[in-house]
């Protein structure tokens, strides 16, 4: 009788094979293309009430393009997915009722967010950069009760500042490994939530398409 | 395909397999932790002023809102046992049905169809064609909808055991009250295997429910 929900990571995957399709068709003159591994963790009580370890499935990915020759704008979306799984206990569910449940927590984020990356060096082995992003998170909230859940959908505002560096795979190369961190603030007002704030460490690949 | 291509798409295959996917709740769940259990009471109900009870003989099978027949199978004679155990170890005294119980319990397996959603409302509206009165000795009356009917929707089979108030259904308006209800849902819910730890879940997180 285990139910099956739609998998709540198609939505990001899909905007990513646009973003690709949408890069590669265009080609741009110093268009730059940016991929990462995401670690995210959560901040905050309200937050980490709910989930209080590391996620380790997460991504950004996105486009950046040079309007200086140290700044750049893009475009990027990220995911996040979140898991915790509480023993099993009673809560009271109002005057009168209660309920025994294991409860699991499953929480996705998916930030779609216009950027700004500043970059310190335009050469050298070690470049460090600093970015910042605000858009749109998509938010999916399922917490189960057992095997019985209620997925909630929502969309709210998110921001993101991070720093890093940049490592070209050779002085001539404008490949690099991207390395850093991020702070992610993601307002969400449901269910005497305040908020699902994280920071993360990132490290992925920058790529330019001449 | 140039060094630089090889970099993009050996990059985006690492983070796509790492960074991608959901972790299943579901996937991480025992039919054991599947399960919830779910007790409502009549918060003005004085547990410890009644005296008697009595279980019935045998189980309500419903389906779809449907009385489907009763049964007595293995499971059921085991809850039937286990309810039993249970009111007597918290002071009741069990009598027989015809012997007035303060106290009567029915016990109901609710089933829905895949495409339905059953609503705990719903099982209480059709109450009187599972349970008739009649069965306790009182002919003619009513079930209350017991406390906090409605919160939940069930979208699967789930055990049902309804405590109703023998003792005061003429005070109460020729109407018998559920004063305490109890329900298991999930996985493996009517297994033998798991009919005496269900019983022994709802009344353990209903400590008030004693003599």
């Amino acid at each position: 009788m285990k139910r099956r929900i739609q998998l709540s990571f198609a939505r990001p995957m899909i905007a990513l094979a646009l973003l690709l399709v949408t890069g590669t068709a265009l080609k741009a003159q110093g268009l730059q293309f940016n991929a990462a591994y995401n670690i995210n963790f959560p901040t905050g009580p309200s937050f980490r009430n709910l989930v209080d370890h590391a996620a380790f499935k997460g991504f950004t990915a996105g486009f950046a393009y040079p309007v200086m020759s140290r700044l750049r704008v893009g475009l990027s979306i990220g995911y996040n997915d979140y898991y915790q799984k509480y023993a099993r206990q009673v809560y009271s569910n109002g005057p009168g009722s209660d309920i025994s449940a294991v409860v699991s927590n499953s929480i996705q984020q998916a930030p779609l967010l216009v950027t700004v990356d500043y970059t310190f060096l335009k050469k050298g082995l070690l470049r460090p950069y600093i970015g910042a992003g605000a858009g749109i998170n998509f938010i999916t909230f399922d917490q189960y009760l057992g095997e019985f859940d209620n997925p909630v959908n929502s969309t709210y505002f998110a921001a993101r500042g991070e720093a890093g560096l940049l490592l070209p795979l050779s002085k001539t190369s404008g490949t690099a490994v991207r390395i850093g961190g991020s702070f992610n603030y993601a307002p969400y007002k449901k269910y005497g939530i305040d908020d699902l704030n994280n920071w993360g460490v990132h490290a992925g690949i920058s790529v330019p398409f001449h | 395909m140039c060094k630089k291509n090889v970099w993009l798409w050996g990059a985006l295959l690492i983070i796509t397999f790492l960074g991608s996917c959901r972790k299943d709740p579901l996937n991480h769940l025992t039919n054991d932790e599947s399960r919830i259990y779910v007790t409502n009471f009549d918060t003005t109900a004085n547990f410890s002023s009644y005296s008697t009870f009595s279980v019935a003989d045998s189980v309500a099978v419903v389906q779809d809102n449907q009385f489907a027949g009763r049964s007595l199978n293995a499971f059921d004679s085991q809850v039937i046992l286990a309810i039993t155990q249970q009111l007597l170890q918290r002071g009741y005294q069990q009598v027989n049905s015809k012997s007035n119980p303060d106290l009567a319990i029915n016990i109901s397996r609710v089933y829905t169809s895949s495409t339905v959603l059953f609503s705990y409302g719903d099982y209480w509206d059709y109450y009187d064609q599972y349970w008739d009165p009649y069965y306790w000795g009182y002919p003619g009356y009513d079930f209350y909808d017991p406390y906090a009917v409605g919160s939940y929707t069930l979208n699967s089979g789930g055990l049902e055991i309804d405590l109703l108030d023998l003792k005061n259904a003429a005070a109460n308006g020729n109407k018998i009250k559920g004063i305490w209800t109890g329900m298991a849902q999930g996985e493996q819910v009517f297994s033998t295997t798991n009919g005496m730890n269900e019983v022994a879940a709802l009344f353990s997180q209903s400590a008030y429910l004693k003599k």
